[in-house]
């Protein structure tokens, strides 16, 4: 039986608070910790059916026009090969997150260098290899194609539903005491997630299964039987162990459905790995931004006025265009503002999400803003952040859902030692190395997505959760099994967890921080119900029932579960749907990052000493899986601020740092010791866990904080991201440094 | 019959070699193309699937086992260079003195999230702490550079190999 | 489809070499990476089973290190402190996984202009040791590597061994290299210096020598010239000028911008040379 709740409001009982099993919240070990560290984790590669033949892709080397055909005959006639591919329903890009259709199709249409068009198809890897490399493709190129949002007679979009506007902006600018008005640009990222895309497809009559590295198998299972044209029923992905997404697996990918066509045509199964260089290439980036801010504030700092303008690119007739400004219209307060969008369209891999799309870039310059206009005033950068808190939603006028911003400002300041900063930059050294500190503020807004779970309660009295929903690194196995236990009073190693199979029920996927509180509230509801079933056998009302250890409580009785069920297996089905609480109040998630840098006086170098972030997400499920959380966005933070960036050719539109030795993530020697703080948060606007997401809040800002101790430590302003080496000794220079 | 252990050197040139491999203390024997990679066949020839590609170019680390107790990169390592060393993976370090600790320490401190590189950084931390390196946190994170992580594990990989190195110490 | 070899003595695989068609395979770090996306197609001619091409020996008073070497054995090696820049060049290749395989000699053939190990060997005055079945020729390094990607190595040659002269294995030597990151990193720029001192502390003899800056790391003659005689202290450093690094041609690229090459170059050499005089003005660890 199915319980359903839908968020139209608070839900006032904290029914957590009320369990006995005292497992939700603890920094509890992964379940699925032995398997990864064994070795012995099944991704989506690692489950070879005997048989099995490989596909590669075979991509285009033009930014745009039309590929007039293959020469199939000469490489099909090489050792080992079986097919070479080109099929009108291949993808051109993959799907945007929770699309449930299929993203562009036919791959004779090229609109980006890297494209695929075909796949080639041989017994062994090696193989299918050398046949792609092989193959002789007829290329049509169309003259004109834009690569960069700079080239001339680049197209622009400006969607009317993007702009908002309140007050009078250029007025406020005019009479503010203080202002900033600056243009600061984000490079291309890639999620560059560990595990490269590979799909393994197999068919049994007309039934398709598909082993996938994928993050959101309801609507990947829609996108897939869209894109082949068969009905969904007759498609299952399996994604028990995803090697991180990041985004870039939120739909599904140009390989699935190349491996789903040849396993059809070729009657076996048919494996169709993506080398790193195709990842990079061929999966989404998060677009690269130009943005203007401008703020105006009085002499007390106070803000009267924000302006956020972005320009970002995409494919042409793509939907998703990275939403820079997400978090600006309810973070600071200020009556004047401007919201502004802009998008270019180029022949370029396709943007999508990546890690926080939308705040992981736009707060991180907005927080740089900030920096620049408490520098200005003369303020601290912390008490500039808490004189402009709003007490409500300052566009919307509807009250936040619950607030820590000021706390997570006032805790880390302090735990940072943040007084020791001192404000004038440059002041401290430390033999050729410049110290300073920086911070920012981190928001997320927060989401619930329909999410489904069951869970079945043994008559042994051992649980089992399931639901399509994945773990793709953040502790979703953890965690649904710490809300079953909870509910259910069973340790924790009598709870299973089945996740990523679409044969389960639908969950939400992974993607938006929502997967956690989404799924956590469908295994919460069906908890409720076989509670209410338990509370029916043992004769007693929902509030006096105790469930711990195995043995349900009530009154002065004490029994075990397994004389309750008395043989029989109890199951139920929760629902979780977002509902009319969007609207009423604003959700999101808060925090604050404290960051101390060298730069190195001689050569520009900068290394993060130490940094601090402090959350607020409502109820922490798993304080160890949280932390781990925050660790990644910040590291991510890390990379944003001082190294990553991707390099398009500016003649056609390649990447040409396509590889992990050119596309610089942060190595473990780059990261130092991080602090996580997670604040004592409930939010009953969010669900009945009180639980708000926590995947990406690390991202949303953390690299401002570096930039601005940076700043701190030598004057040098960077505005334009990464602030590399160079970038940071020339502006030494133009100080005089 | 020759031994796998006998260090057995060819010089004819021949393009589909009999290989015999030591693997986790266990001998296997197969066919393989000179141009076969130790990773390729550790996961396609021997099933041994705990091993990953993360970039079949030597720059991340995701691959990394040991030949002779050294850490190597098995996507750079032609399955033919092997033959003559023992290989250890991910699957043999339940029976590694350090492995098996350092395995419940990352498990212990969260040094994992999606997973995909830790049978790497679990090959690459055993074998810092056997190389003496796990002697302060900068050194951790210096031996430990070359495994990427994209989820950020990083200090608490660094936990992980401080805590497992202080165990094997004690002993 | 490749064949295979893996000869047990270099007279052996020069034999091989002497038919033609074979590609070398030392530590194979560097190997299947230039392939690209292509499978290997090369006739491949492994020598890491010949025992004759590892270690470190002496031989008339020259430091002969084996073609074969692997960096891991350069950095355990007991070394003259002349062999200080090698170690540490040694220590920033790549990973330790890299380092444990990659050798020495590969490190040369390949010849990248941001080789990690050319701008120490520079400094030691190396010599390349070749060997054929037309018989044994010596290079000076500066004469070997020739290009980027291009060698002096005959297609039919084998590199047995770098030999670094005795007279060159005196001294102190520091190396600096900068990269994006911290680590796992292709070089932006590198120098090495040895600085030998008289005893009044002058500098007696030196050897500079920049690398990731032109398409092949190099000498900086002029520089070394201009240091000899003075002070090994904090003082000389004040010598180096612009002149010094005409001979530089550093290029634009994703990793920096040509300019910043020039300056972070001119920095790293002041750097290492106060490492080398002992002055330690620069750090080689960072923050």
């Amino acid at each position: 039986m199915t319980v359903h709740i839908r968020m139209d409001d608070r839900v006032e009982a904290d029914r957590l608070e009320d369990m006995a099993q005292g497992v939700v919240g603890k920094p509890l070990d992964r379940p699925d910790g032995a398997r990864k560290a064994s070795g012995t984790a099944a991704y989506a590669m690692d489950s070879l059916p005997d048989g099995a033949c490989f596909g590669v892709l075979a991509r285009a080397t033009i930014a745009a026009g039309r590929l007039e055909g293959v020469d199939a005959a000469a490489v099909e006639a090489l050792p080992g090969v079986r097919a070479v591919i080109v099929d009108e329903r291949m993808l051109r890009n993959p799907a945007q997150g929770m699309a449930g259709k299929a993203p562009v199709q036919d791959p004779h249409e090229i609109a980006y260098f890297g494209q695929p068009v075909a796949l080639v198809v041989a017994e062994s890897f090696e193989q299918a290899r050398h046949g792609a490399i092989a193959l002789v493709l007829r290329l049509e190129a169309r003259a004109g194609a834009v690569v960069g949002p700079d080239d001339a007679g680049v197209e622009i979009e400006t969607p009317e539903k993007k702009q908002q506007s309140s007050g009078d902006l250029d007025a406020a600018m005019r009479e503010a005491v203080f202002g900033v008005d600056q243009t600061y640009t984000t490079p291309v990222h890639a999620s560059a997630a560990m595990e490269p895309h590979a799909s393994i497809a197999q068919w049994d009559e007309d039934r398709l299964t598909l082993r996938g590295s994928y993050q959101m198998l309801r609507f990947n299972r829609a996108e897939l039987a869209d894109a082949l044209g068969i009905d969904e029923k007759n498609v299952r992905i399996l994604a028990p162990f995803v090697g991180g997404g990041f985004g870039s697996k939120l739909g599904i990918a140009p390989e699935a459905v190349a491996a789903a066509i040849a396993a059809q045509r070729l009657g076996v199964p048919v494996a169709v790995p993506m080398s790193r260089q195709q990842v990079f290439e061929g999966v989404m980036r998060r677009s690269e931004t130009t943005q203007r801010i401008r703020l105006a504030a009085g002499a007390d700092g106070r803000l009267t006025g924000i302006g956020h303008e972005a320009l970002v690119s995409n494919l042409p007739g793509e939907k998703f265009s990275e939403p820079v400004t997400q978090a600006t219209p309810f973070l600071y307060r200020g009556e004047n503002r401007v919201i502004g969008h802009r998008i270019a369209r180029v022949n370029r891999t396709c943007a999508g999400s990546v890690r926080a799309p939308g705040e992981a870039v736009g707060v991180t310059m907005l927080e740089i803003a900030m920096d620049e206009l408490a520098a200005a005033a003369g303020i601290d950068p912390v008490e500039l952040r808490l004189r402009n808190i709003p007490d409500e939603d300052p566009t919307q006028q509807i009250p936040f859902s619950s607030h820590k911003l000021a706390e997570a400002l006032r805790s880390g300041a302090d735990r940072f030692g943040w007084d020791r900063r001192r404000t004038e930059p440059g002041q401290v050294r430390d033999g050729e190395w410049l110290v300073g500190m920086g911070m920012a503020s981190a928001v997320r807004v927060n989401m619930l997505v329909e999410a489904k779970a069951r869970v079945s309660l043994s008559s042994d009295g051992h649980a089992l959760v399931e639901t399509d929903m994945t773990d793709i690194g953040t502790g979703t196995y953890a965690i649904l099994t710490q809300i079953a236990a909870e509910m259910l009073g069973l340790p924790m190693d009598r709870v299973e967890t089945r996740l990523g199979d679409t044969d389960l029920p639908p969950g939400s996927g992974s993607g938006g921080s929502f997967g956690a509180a989404s799924n956590g509230t469908a295994v919460f509801m069906a908890c409720e119900e076989i509670r209410r079933m338990i509370c029916e056998r043992f004769g007693c009302e929902a509030h006096d029932l105790t469930l711990k250890d195995g043995r349900a409580i009530a009154g002065n009785r004490s029994v075990p579960l397994a004389e309750i069920l008395g043989g029989e297996d109890l199951v139920a089905e929760g629902h979780a749907e977002p509902g009319d609480a969007e609207d009423k109040v604003r959700q999101a998630t808060y925090g604050s990052y404290f960051a101390e840098v060298g730069v190195n006086a001689v050569t520009g170098e900068t290394r993060v000493r130490r940094m601090l972030g402090v959350f607020a997400a409502g109820r922490i499920l798993n304080a160890k899986t949280a932390r781990s959380q925050c660790l990644g966005g910040m590291t991510f933070g890390i990379g944003m601020a001082l190294t990553e960036e991707i390099f398009h050719d500016p003649r056609d539109g390649h990447i040409v740092n396509r590889d992990f030795a050119e596309y610089h993530l942060p190595v473990n020697a780059d990261v130092p010791q991080i602090d996580v703080v997670l604040l004592e948060e409930r939010d009953a606007w969010a669900n009945p866990l009180q639980a708000k997401g926590i995947g990406e809040l690390g991202i949303c800002g953390a690299a401002a904080a570096v930039v601005n101790a940076i700043h701190n430590a030598t004057g040098v302003r960077v505005r334009d991201l990464p602030a590399t080496l160079d970038k940071v000794l020339e502006g030494l220079e133009r100080q005089g440094g | 019959m020759r031994s796998a252990d006998t260090p057995f050197v060819r010089s004819a040139a021949r393009t589909d070699l009999d290989l015999h491999l030591r693997v986790n203390g266990r001998s296997h024997r197969i066919r393989a193309e000179a141009r076969e990679t130790l990773l390729d066949v550790l996961r396609e020839r021997l099933g041994l699937f705990g091993t990953k590609k993360g970039c079949d170019h030597g720059q991340c680390g995701a691959c990394t086992v040991l030949v002779d107790g050294r850490r190597v990169l098995s996507c750079l390592t032609l399955a033919a260079q092997a033959e003559h060393g023992a290989v250890t993976t991910v699957e043999g370090m339940v029976e590694h003195p350090v492995g098996r600790l350092v395995q419940a320490a990352f498990v212990a401190e969260d040094g994992l999230q999606c997973g995909y590189c830790t049978p790497g950084q679990i090959v690459s931390a055993t074998a810092c702490i056997l190389e003496g390196a796990a002697t302060s946190d900068e050194a951790i994170r210096e031996a430990m550079s070359g495994n990427l992580c994209r989820c950020g594990a990083y200090p608490n990989i660094v936990a992980a190999v401080r805590s497992a190195a202080a165990v094997v110490e004690r002993r | 489809m490749p064949r295979y070899a893996r000869p047990s003595t270099p007279d052996e695989a020069i034999a091989l070499l002497a038919e033609g068609g074979w590609t070398i395979l030392a530590g194979g770090t560097d190997f299947y990476p230039a392939q690209g996306a292509r499978p290997i197609r090369d006739d491949i001619l492994d020598i890491g089973a010949i025992e004759a091409l590892r270690g470190i020996r002496e031989d008339k008073g020259d430091i002969v290190i084996g073609a074969a070497t692997s960096w891991t054995e350069i950095v355990r090696a007991r070394l003259p402190m002349a062999f200080d820049a090698l170690k540490a060049a040694a220590r920033e290749v790549g990973s330790v996984q890299i380092q444990n395989t990659g050798t020495i000699a590969g490190n040369l053939c390949n010849a990248s202009p941001a080789a990690d190990g050319v701008p120490a060997l520079l400094v030691l005055d190396a010599e390349v040791e070749l060997a054929s079945t037309r018989g044994i020729r010596r290079l000076p390094l500066r004469d070997f590597v020739l290009g980027n990607r291009r060698t002096a190595r005959a297609a039919d040659e084998l590199v047995t061994a770098i030999r670094v002269p005795t007279a060159s294995a005196a001294g102190r030597s520091s190396f600096f290299k900068l990269g994006a990151r911290r680590y796992l990193v292709i070089s932006i720029a590198m120098a090495a210096v040895r600085v030998e001192t008289d005893l009044q502390g002058r500098i007696a003899r030196c050897a500079i020598a920049v690398g990731a800056c032109s398409a092949v790391a190099r000498r900086l003659e002029r520089l070394e010239a201009d240091l000899v005689g003075r002070p090994a202290d904090a003082a000389a450093l004040g010598v180096i000028g612009e002149r010094h690094f005409d001979g530089l041609a550093p290029i634009d690229d994703v990793r920096a911008s040509a300019v910043y090459r020039m300056e972070a170059a001119r920095e790293i050499v002041g750097r290492a040379l106060a490492d080398a005089f002992g002055t330690t003005a620069g750090q080689g660890v960072a923050a």
